[in-house]
């Protein structure tokens, strides 16, 4: 190949090769990066759309106030406690199930109990299944997401008061769930370590909740 | 977070709307959560036939500062006001 004509040809050829390489390896790159925000992706897709399980943020308390009870769409309601390993409380639903309509707020109870000798702090998070249902399961209020103390051998009521979106009447997805449950594990919260729990309207994860 | 956790499903609870109940560490309010529970077992567990019993509760934890004030209507007992217990 003495030919200039060809030498040049060739050098343009190995200009051009160059240059896919270099987008290749820009896309594959990329590729990898975007396999990364995949999961942040999808929670605030999931957070916005309510899908996956995760509630909807942001329903106003207003609404509870104008509500109308879809009074023909009786809802099944089982409650399930659990408690983490390193937390020695007992801890349980006072009901194993309650009948509720969309549009009408529910009482539930649980119970905790620590039944050693030194006072010992849980904190607590609840998931809703089917995750569908996440999104019309509304919690009024609770006693998630606070640290709770409970003293030597105390005992106490720890009421759940929610609603159903009665909307969930009219969603085509909801046709078949006439079954919700409610699930709610403890954690135990050591004394001097802050947990990074979350503020009310706040998108920050429950630390101990990041690894269920 | 973990956000790598490719395996297991991620899941975001939300804080309910008015908070965390305070613990009720006297059990100033027993009596209204066992009379709302018998009210449930005597109902077939439907909560629609004892929701009388249930703002009751809900009232005794907020005379004893054990729940934030609410109007009842914002707690959905609008239907169950008469007219004598408008405090606010």
């Amino acid at each position: 190949s003495t030919n200039p004509y060809t030498r040049s040809q060739e050098e343009d050829w190995r200009r051009r090769n160059k240059t896919v390489l270099t987008y290749m390896a820009a896309a594959a790159v990329g590729m990898l990066g975007a396999s990364y925000a995949a999961v942040p992706l999808y929670r605030l897709y999931c957070q916005t759309t309510g899908l996956g399980g995760s509630a909807v943020a942001g329903h106003a308390s207003d609404q509870i106030e104008n509500m109308v009870p879809v009074k023909d769409r009786i809802i099944k309601i089982t409650f399930n406690a659990d408690v983490h390993a390193s937390l020695q409380w007992n801890f349980r639903p006072q009901q194993t199930e309650i009948y509720v309509v969309p549009g009408e707020t529910a009482l539930a109870f649980y119970k905790a109990k620590n039944p050693t000798d030194k006072p010992v702090i849980g904190i607590s998070t609840y998931n809703v299944v089917p995750f569908e249902a996440g999104q019309y399961f509304n919690k009024i209020q609770c006693f998630c997401f606070e640290e709770q103390r409970l003293n030597p051998q105390e005992e106490v009521d720890m009421p759940v008061f929610f609603y159903i979106d009665p909307e969930f009447a009219e969603d085509p997805r909801m046709v078949n769930v006439d079954l919700i449950t409610l699930s709610y594990t403890f954690f135990e919260a050591k004394e001097g370590h802050t947990l990074p729990v979350p503020g009310y309207n706040s998108n920050q994860q429950l630390s101990p909740a990041s690894n269920l | 977070s973990t956000a790598m956790n490719f395996g297991s499903k991620s899941f975001q609870p939300r804080p309910p709307d008015k908070g965390s109940f305070p613990l009720d560490h006297f059990g100033e309010c027993k009596s209204f959560k066992e009379k709302f529970m018998k009210c449930l077992r005597d109902n077939n567990f439907e909560n629609a036939l004892c929701r009388n019993e249930s703002k009751e509760y809900l009232e005794c934890r907020m005379e004893r500062q054990l729940m934030a004030q609410e109007p009842l209507e914002k707690l959905g007992f609008g239907d169950l006001i008469d007219g004598k217990s408008d405090k606010n």
